[in-house]
């Protein structure tokens, strides 16, 4: 049975029962190779269709999700348990639909995930060479079926290519960069993996620095930028602000809570980011949109409900509940990279981190843990490496000491940036460290 | 026994059969299906519910040395054969650049099929009445306590994982594991200043578990300690000083310190660019790593418990792992993968999170052994000092050696007393001070539900962690 038959089933079953339906069906082919210490640890393969069930009745609502191609039963119960339920305080009627179909697929990258194959991805990215790197490199092929009961009948389909590694020159020097795209590019997949490998091995060759706890200029790599900024994202999102979990209030809206230098755009038109996307989860067309910009809050994603609790328009970023930014992009500065290391003067360059989490979502006060080289920079020169550290501060401190905002880009998807995005290095003024 | 699995275990000897007839050295498949029921309240209100269904059938293959996985949500023949294909082709070219052939321990390998019971099963309630239930919980809280409780959201999950496992090396395991999971976060405040507070509930059974796990005092506590937050606490004091941590700290920090650097995988470097690596790859086992008083055990076998099973997801009969010996570092956690790399033995850690997992080295439920102090005992020695209770943020470096907790509910201790609550008390501490500076250690034991990330593409699994009370002596707080 092919996609949209499969559709048509589900809709079949809905459509009598419930009023107010979407039916999104995804259907994904996709491989990864995985490598540790050098070579291939597993190589995985997926075929699989999701789908995600909306229905509404007397503003009651179910959001029922499936990874199985025949979830009939799921659906039954979906249905039929409507009149049970109360009327949710988040219910608004769908909009009207507005998105316009879309096709964006790299034929090379469909064939690899089809086929499940990763020959090629080993020779072209000179894999066996790499003699310590860990990683995963991934390539996929989805399509995306949406129908609503408002009349929303709407097709997607793309690839995407990411990938990350991390390279070892030695136990305590390793450096970690990824790539992501839309189109099967290796050559960007090298530039990355070998930049991994230069971070590797100038920490390798540097002495070893030592960290005092305090405040510190820190220079954020597009790596350690993109997972801080998913945090400013996720705080955007509408649902995130109902419950509770948001450092930003919608009263916020035209303030300027950040940096002049900064803007952060939600980039679902951007066809090298594999998040790109010309509707939402509702139908709706999505829009290129600043959140961020020249530090003030532009607005806040939403979908329907969120938009009709915080009395707004949807932005198109529906997610059925939760609605979310598509890509990232941040506006690049004027400064290369050296200009970057000179105005950082005496700091830290953080390359990599993790973990990132929060003791008061509302205040916005976290912390993350840098991993991979954290490189000490004196007179705008590399000093040190040092052993790992952490960023601790409030998000709000964050964004408003962006000094400098880098003019290379670097299109970033990995284990700690889930959001495709295209980032410049950030140079923070102030922020607190602490180290053992 | 085991009911409603919607695949005839034929299907998955005859993938394994045809994965061995292309020439694979290993073959499994695995049937794997959960299904469940969600819902989400805020303040009171339901927002929203959901079902859900994931099912469908993975196969691993080892071709000369390279490992393949695959797997599909269809149960059809055809399709399931093709994913012996796909898998038997993805560790074919893998195999080209193995330097270290992959392969599995010998072990005895269960022939078996087991359930969990249900006191209240899942089922024999409308799930609409479930709703009710919860509902009637959260009318029952008194808000008025002095604090503007600006947000309650309030998650309840029911669902049946259901299991088979057919290895080419004979094993044969059927399984349905029932769990309930509930979770809230609080968010409130005063004067302008706010605060919140997340927590998770869960436990393998039936529905009988909304009693048993306590949402409701669960809920009662945590609103009384934002308001301890929000009303009372001070500044903390800073510096190096003798620490008290409650179960629900002391839980974290051995999952986090003493589970997650066991896992042989990360041991390896297997997970290095993703869940990173492990401080025992430099301290070796029997090497000393804490005071006499630190025993951290992992046992999948605690009936009722959120990381429940008695045989892994490579058909290993299950056992308690004692990580950590008086002190010692003894066992790593293994699958027989990592069991065959270090010549050992598997010890069951091999879990999958649904059937587009692989199964890989996992944690169950993790906990620091109990003494026998009684809690007013551990603070009367103590002359200046913390007492960290709840915790809100956490985290910790790669190598799983330098961890951070900072305290929700909080006190401050002097001459042996609690004297006044403190807010955000920041506890950074190395692996090596951690399990060195335990003197004491409570007779109580508590456990934690929690969901536990792993792995490419991330599987996050049900376990528990837990522990006493206990003393840490000369600890830094930021």
């Amino acid at each position: 049975m092919n996609v949209v038959e499969l559709v048509e089933e589900i809709v079949k079953i809905v459509k009598d029962t419930v009023p107010e339906y979407v039916v999104i069906l995804e259907e994904k082919t996709s491989t990864m190779l995985k490598m540790a210490n050098g070579q291939p640890s597993v190589v995985q393969s997926w075929k699989e269709y999701q789908v995600d069930l909306y229905a509404a009745k007397d503003q009651k609502i179910m959001a029922s999700s499936f990874r199985f191609s025949k979830p009939d039963e799921a659906i039954q119960k979906t249905v039929k348990i409507i009149d049970k339920l109360q009327p949710s305080p988040l219910y608004a009627p769908l909009p009207d639909p507005s998105g316009k179909p879309y096709s964006l697929v790299d034929k090379t990258l469909a064939e690899m995930a089809i086929t499940g194959d990763v020959t090629r991805l080993i020779e072209d990215l000179e894999l066996g060479e790499l003699s310590n790197s860990a990683g995963a490199i991934s390539v996929s092929v989805e399509k995306r079926v949406l129908r609503t009961s408002n009349g929303a009948d709407l097709e997607g389909a793309r690839t995407h290519f990411n990938g990350y590694m991390r390279i070892f020159a030695d136990d305590d020097s390793s450096g970690q960069w990824s790539w992501t795209s839309t189109k099967y590019d290796p050559v960007q997949a090298k530039k990355s993996i070998s930049t991994a490998v230069n971070l590797a091995e100038e920490c390798k060759k540097l002495p070893r620095g030592k960290i005092e706890t305090g405040k510190y200029r820190v220079l954020l790599s597009p790596m350690v930028a993109g997972n801080l900024i998913e945090s400013v994202i996720r705080a955007a999102s509408g649902a995130s602000v109902i419950f509770g979990m948001s450092f930003f209030r919608p009263d916020q809206i035209g303030q300027q809570l950040a940096s002049e230098k900064l803007t952060i755009i939600d980039r679902p038109l951007m066809e090298i980011l594999p998040g790109y996307s010309t509707f939402d989860d509702e139908g709706v067309a999505t829009r290129d949109k600043p959140i961020i910009e020249k530090g003030v809050l532009k607005t806040l994603l939403h979908n329907s409900k969120t938009a009709k609790l915080l009395k707004a328009e949807t932005t198109g970023n529906a997610g059925i509940i939760w609605p979310t930014a598509f890509n990232i992009e941040v506006v690049p500065g004027d400064l290369n990279d050296e200009e970057m290391m000179e105005i950082l003067g005496n700091g830290l360059y953080a390359t990599n981190n993790w973990y990132t989490r929060f003791q008061n979502y509302p205040e916005g006060l976290f912390s993350t843990v840098t991993r991979d080289a954290l490189i000490v920079v004196k007179n705008g020169k590399p000093a040190g490496c040092a052993a790992r550290a952490r960023i601790t501060g409030s998000m709000l401190d964050l964004i408003k000491n962006v000094e400098a905002v880098g003019k290379t880009r670097w299109p970033i998807e990995w284990w700690e940036v889930r959001l495709p995005s295209l980032l410049p290095h950030l140079l923070i003024s102030e922020i607190g460290i602490t180290s053992e | 026994m085991v009911k409603e699995v919607q695949v005839d275990p034929q299907l998955l000897t005859k993938a394994v059969d045809k994965a061995l007839g292309m020439g694979a050295e290993y073959a499994e498949a695995r049937y794997h299906r959960v299904t469940g029921f969600s819902f989400t309240l805020m303040n009171g209100f339901l927002i929203g519910a959901s079902y859900m269904d994931s099912t469908g059938v993975a196969i691993r293959t080892i071709v000369n040395g390279g490992l393949g996985f695959a797997s599909t949500d269809s149960l059809e023949e055809n399709d399931v054969l093709e994913s012996v294909s796909r898998a038997f082709k993805g560790a074919r070219a893998s195999s080209t650049i193995v330097k270290d052939r992959i392969g599995l321990s010998r072990e005895r390998l269960g022939n078996a099929k087991y359930e969990v019971r249900q006191q209240k099963p899942i089922g024999s309630v409308d799930d609409s009445e479930i709703i009710t239930t919860i509902q009637d919980i959260y009318k029952s809280l008194d808000m008025n306590i002095g604090i503007d409780v600006k947000n309650v959201l309030l998650g309840f999950t029911y669902n049946i994982e259901d299991k088979i496992i057919v290895t080419s090396d004979g094993a044969f395991i059927e399984s349905r594991i029932p769990r309930v999971n509930m979770f809230y976060s609080i968010t409130a405040e005063r004067g302008g200043e706010r605060a919140n507070r997340w927590n998770q509930l869960g436990g393998t059974g039936g529905l009988e578990l909304i009693e048993t796990l306590k949402l409701k005092e669960n809920l009662e506590d945590d609103l009384r300690s934002l308001k301890i937050y929000l009303v009372e606490a001070g500044t903390p004091p800073r510096g190096k000083m003798d620490v008290v941590i409650g179960p629900e700290v002391v839980g974290l920090a051995v999952h986090e310190s003493a589970g997650h650097p066991s896992e042989a995988d990360r041991v390896m470097g297997r997970e290095a660019a993703q869940a990173g690596l492990s401080y025992r790859r430099r301290m070796k086992t029997g090497e000393k790593i804490g005071s006499e008083h630190a025993t951290v055990i992992d046992d999948p076998t605690i009936p009722g418990s959120y990381g429940f099973y008695l045989y892994d997801d490579e058909g290993v009969p299950a056992r308690p792992r004692y990580l950590i010996r008086n002190g010692v570092l003894d066992e790593f956690l293994h699958n027989r993968e990592t069991a065959y790399a270090m010549n050992t033995q598997s010890n069951a850690s091999a879990r999958a999170k649904e059937w587009w997992a692989e199964p890989i080295v996992r944690m169950a439920n993790t906990y620091f052994a109990p003494g026998d102090y009684r809690f007013e005992e551990l603070i009367e020695g103590i002359k200046h000092g913390i007492y960290i209770k709840k915790y809100m943020e956490w985290n910790i470096d790669d190598y799983r050696w330098v961890a951070r907790y900072v305290g929700l509910e909080a006190y401050e201790i002097k001459d042996g007393r609690l004297v006044r609550p403190v807010k955000n008390p920041a506890l950074e501490v190395n692996s090596l001070e951690f399990y060195s500076s335990v003197d004491a250690v409570g007779r109580d034991l508590e456990f934690q539900a929690g969901t536990c990330g792993k792995g490419e593409p991330g599987q996050g699994v049900p376990v528990w962690f837990g522990g006493p009370h206990i003393r840490l002596r000369g600890v830094r707080i930021l």
